[in-house]
């Protein structure tokens, strides 16, 4: 009885783990974690999306373009505070967002984002829309974003 | 003879008891409540002290002309952005309306005001129902460019749009702060990008006592 308690609870583990990361076969080792939109109202023409990439892999990856149903471009941009306390919105340098082996990135507000132009969709509380990044290495990884308050 | 002598001491500890707990309770509510009042506020923003009242701007919303003097007896927090902007304008929207949830009634007496650093792009429909996504009293303002200048560089708020070679077209740099202008319109407080809704909110509570 007690052993396959046991069984049962490896087996739950196994789905939770499966189902609350998207994992990349392969060599890549890429685990995309924690991808969400904020919400946003219809008349705007953009929303961002945020994500964190872990390379599990023994090789350095890096993420280097967006597509989405849901935007008519997904550009991957960077929000920073310049000396003067301004914020400024930028592509990121040289188009691509490192992920060195071992290594996480994280696109979070205020700082990295892939940025959705004239979108398509609404971005309503409880939507989930298709989201394709593209790896230098891995190729294309197509996940759901959630949107969601923070 | 020893049963005597324990039935006494702890029938005197039993009477003890609720005493010792009722102290204790008083106790920890004051602590609880009166001592973070007795410590003065530490802003979570920049405290300005102007000698003189905030410029005052009129610009356009949909439902008519708004002044910053209309608000006065109001905080009103004023905001640059632009309804293209992805992430800093509607993370700092999102968290003004969690901070004045946390207000209560006495988020009546805050207005917010979103001023619009891409009036090229953003009319005053358009922002209505971008501002009113975030809270239905939220007001959006927009104007010519040079009304636009005029009401944002006496707050020191500067933007300029830069060219952009993606879908963009274009993108504006701003000063992202929260300006606070208290009841007597003067600019108090100045909030900076990312301080968080339970900061914003402190401070708001605080001027608002």
């Amino acid at each position: 009885m007690k052993r396959i308690t046991t069984h049962w609870a490896l087996a739950g583990l196994a789905i939770l783990m499966a189902t609350s990361t998207v994992s990349c076969g392969g060599d890549a080792g890429l685990e995309i974690s924690d991808a969400w939109g904020r919400p946003s109202p219809s008349v705007a023409t953009t929303g961002a999306f945020f994500v964190t990439i872990t390379n599990n892999g023994a090789e350095d990856d890096a993420l280097i373009g967006a597509t989405s149903p849901a935007c008519g471009a997904a550009e991957l941009h960077e929000s920073s505070m310049d000396d003067q306390g301004a914020m400024t919105m930028q592509p990121v340098a040289g188009g691509r967002i490192a992920v060195p082996a071992g290594e996480t990135a994280v696109l979070e507000q205020g700082g990295l984002h892939v940025m959705c132009i004239n979108k398509l969709e609404e971005f309503t509380e409880g939507a989930r829309l298709d989201l394709t990044l593209q790896f230098e290495k891995a190729g294309d990884i197509t996940l759901q974003v959630e949107i969601r308050e923070p | 003879m020893t049963d005597t002598q324990e039935t006494v001491r702890s029938s005197s500890v039993g009477r003890l008891l609720p005493i010792v707990l009722a102290i204790t309770v008083v106790l920890a509510l004051f602590a609880w409540l009166v001592l973070p009042r007795l410590r003065p506020h530490q802003f979570n923003g920049t405290v300005l002290q102007s000698a003189m009242p905030a410029p005052d701007f009129t610009l356009t919303s949909a439902d008519g002309p708004v002044s910053l003097s209309d608000y006065r007896g109001k905080l009103v927090v004023l905001y640059f952005g632009y309804t293209f902007c992805p992430d800093v304008c509607p993370t700092t929207l999102s968290d003004v309306n969690k901070a004045l949830a946390q207000l209560g009634n006495k988020a009546e007496d805050v207005q917010m005001i979103m001023v619009s650093v891409d009036p090229a792009r953003d009319d005053p429909a358009k922002l209505a129902e971008y501002v009113q996504f975030f809270n239905p009293t939220f007001i959006g303002v927009t104007g010519t460019d040079d009304e636009v200048r005029s009401a944002a560089t006496p707050f020191g708020i500067w933007y300029e749009a830069h060219a952009e070679e993606g879908a963009s077209g274009y993108l504006v740099d701003h000063v992202a702060t929260l300006n606070v202008i208290d009841r007597e319109g003067h600019l108090k407080l100045v909030i900076g990008p990312g301080t968080g809704a339970d900061a914003i909110a402190a401070d708001l509570e605080y001027m608002l006592r």
